[in-house]
């Protein structure tokens, strides 16, 4: 049976301090999104007068802690185990639950990535407490020290606020790449907390029995992104693309419609249910701008269209656009672009 | 015995068919058409993959207004057994926590189970918290980001799709699954079976059913509230028009505005 329970609000508020982020790590490298929530995670804590702790888990913990502890914290704390050498949600989830119910946050930040993301509900529910999702915005109300949580709601049409006012923590997932990176400082006072945890055999039943690294096609954080949609009208067509793609050093996008037809893995997939990008340069080649594709791309730096219809939804999102068929005007691009390249390689 | 397979699913209204109200600045939904988050349909194909080769039983679960009902019985037209759905004024405006518990509540009702699928988030509010939610209220292991399941014994064996590859892992069941966008072709429903299933009928579940008090659902049993909204600053674009012969001329402008950067200059 099921135990049934309503999500009842702790008492008394003022016992919960501070603020935790949670600090994601792999082969001794802390995930990026991780460090933009440290910097967050500071700039709240001063705000409120609260002490920032990151929080880690893993089996070798000793040098990643460390380095966690550069980035301004006034704790670490990292639960460690051999058993927990690859992520696993019951028994993560489990362990930080367990020491955010004794430590009492005010805050928890964690960086919005598939790990994160898996973890965040598990802890909310066993904490009883409530999760703003994908937040690009955080602030702090000093008074009510509340923890003012802004995401984008369907669609990018609007930013919603979201608030917590009676639960504690205050949880969040963050949009990774939407915060500034910190600088590297370290407090002199800051203390590493190591706590050696035995994790019970009920927890063990998740076996990883092979990793397939792929090759990794980062699109959220890539510079230039081009991308191809529709108008190919053809897979082949991505070889157009994906040459303007390199010559710009970027990474090539897609639109659903293409994705769907199997020109073009998923992973390339730009819009509502597939990334949100921001890069400095956007190309869309054969993209007509459907709102679904719009909100996954329309807030990059500069916007390069290619399209034959003049009055296609994209070109009002573009900054520049080029009138005609993209089977010459992606080629003439690419060419032109290595032939700039060649050029100001022979000027030095 | 066949395996018994639970699939959650949710109706979203399609977002091309949303508005904001100038005036007001909120979301108007009314108009839009209902259709299977995108994800979930995924999740409904994975369940009727093993259905196919190993025989399962499938339930589909969903919580929303009466009209879900359609939801339903679209899942009932490619193979799904049964439909339930959790409707009842009082659940409005939950946010995850409280649909979490909800949902999970209907698993005192129904049968035991051997998967769990959910799709890994929903296009209308993209949290990807429900099916993680429920699996914590079950305390029962869960697998995200699915990309294909395959049944072995009394395991499954579950390949994720992460950031910098896929993962594969082996979990004995009962297990949560959420399944990827994309990560499959859902089929499509056959009429003859839409047919079936509208005489078959779904099974409606209230807050009294499920014992559920109502201060713990909905509105009033959600941690979070929404607070305020803004509309996004769109930054105004121009739409330079360049012909395919004015393609040198195009990348002169785009060196100059900074666009794309040619050597070390």
């Amino acid at each position: 049976m099921v135990e049934l329970r309503g999500c009842d609000p702790p008492k008394n508020l003022d016992e919960y301090r501070d603020v935790f982020v949670y600090v994601q790590h792999k082969n001794g490298k802390i995930e990026r999104g991780s460090l933009e929530m440290l910097g967050m995670g500071r700039e709240l804590a001063d705000k409120l007068d609260e002490k920032l702790v990151g929080i880690m888990v893993g089996s070798d913990l000793s040098k990643v802690a460390e380095e966690a502890a550069n980035y301004n914290c006034d704790t670490v704390i990292g639960i460690e185990s051999p058993d927990l050498k690859t992520f696993s949600s019951v028994p993560f989830s489990h362990f930080i639950s367990e020491t955010v119910e004794d430590y009492k946050p005010n805050i928890f930040l964690l960086s919005g990535t598939r790990e994160g993301r898996d973890l965040v509900s598990r802890i909310a529910i066993r904490c009883n407490t409530g999760v703003a999702a994908d937040c690009i915005e955080l602030d702090a109300d000093k008074q009510n020290r509340l923890l003012i949580a802004w995401r984008p709601s369907f669609g990018d049409k609007t930013i919603d606020q979201i608030l917590c006012r009676k639960h504690r923590p205050q949880m969040i997932t963050s949009r990774p790449g939407s915060y500034k990176l910190p600088e590297k400082n370290r407090r002199k006072e800051v203390k590493i907390d190591i706590r050696k945890v035995k994790v019970p055999d009920k927890m063990k039943t998740v076996r990883v029995v092979e990793f397939r690294p792929k090759e990794t096609l980062d699109l959220t954080t890539a510079k230039t992104v081009v991308s191809g949609g529709f108008g190919l009208g053809k897979p082949e067509g991505f070889k157009y693309v994906e040459d303007l793609a390199k010559e710009l050093d970027g990474v090539v996008g897609a639109s659903r419609p293409v994705v769907d037809l199997g020109w073009i893995p998923y992973d390339h997939q730009v819009g509502q249910t597939g990334r949100t990008v921001r890069p400095h340069l956007y190309v869309a080649a054969g993209i007509s701008g459907k709102i679904q594709h719009l909100v996954g791309m329309k807030d990059s730096e500069f916007i390069v269209s290619i399209n034959t219809d003049p009055d296609a939804e994209i070109v009002k999102y573009s900054d520049f656009y080029i009138h005609g068929n993209l089977y010459d005007a992606l080629p003439k691009l690419t060419e032109e672009i290595r032939k700039r390249k060649s050029g100001s390689k022979n000027k030095v | 015995m066949a395996l018994k397979i639970v699939v959650l699913i949710k109706q979203v209204p399609d977002a091309e068919e949303i508005f904001i109200d100038p005036v007001k600045f909120t979301l108007n939904r009314s108009q839009a058409r209902g259709i299977i988050n995108p994800a979930d349909e995924n999740a409904i194909e994975a369940a009727l993959k093993i259905k196919d080769e190993t025989g399962a039983e499938i339930t589909v679960l969903t919580m929303g207004p009466p009209a879900a009902e359609t939801a339903l019985i679209e899942c009932m037209g490619r193979g799904v057994d049964k439909g339930i759905l959790i409707t009842d004024r009082v659940f409005a405006a939950a946010d995850t926590w409280a649909t979490s518990l909800t949902l999970a509540a209907a698993f005192n009702i129904m049968d035991d189970f051997d998967i769990i699928f959910a799709g890994e988030s929903t296009t209308d509010s993209g949290t990807g918290h429900v099916g993680p939610g429920v699996a914590e209220f079950l305390g029962i292991d869960q697998v995200t980001y699915s990309v294909n399941t395959k049944v072995e014994g009394k395991n499954v064996i579950v390949e994720r799709s992460l950031e910098d590859g896929i993962e594969v892992v082996n979990v004995p069941m009962p297990v949560l699954i959420t399944t990827l966008i994309g990560s499959n072709m859902p089929r499509r429903s056959t009429l003859r079976m839409k047919i079936d299933a509208l005489k078959k009928g779904i099974t409606v579940m209230d807050h009294e059913k499920l014992k559920l008090p109502p201060e713990w659902v909905g509105i009033k049993g959600s941690p979070t509230v929404v607070g305020s909204l803004k509309i996004p600053d769109e930054k105004k674009r121009e739409g330079k028009k360049y012909e395919v012969e004015e393609i040198p001329k195009l990348v002169d402008d785009l060196i100059e505005k900074g666009a794309i950067k040619i050597g070390d200059a």
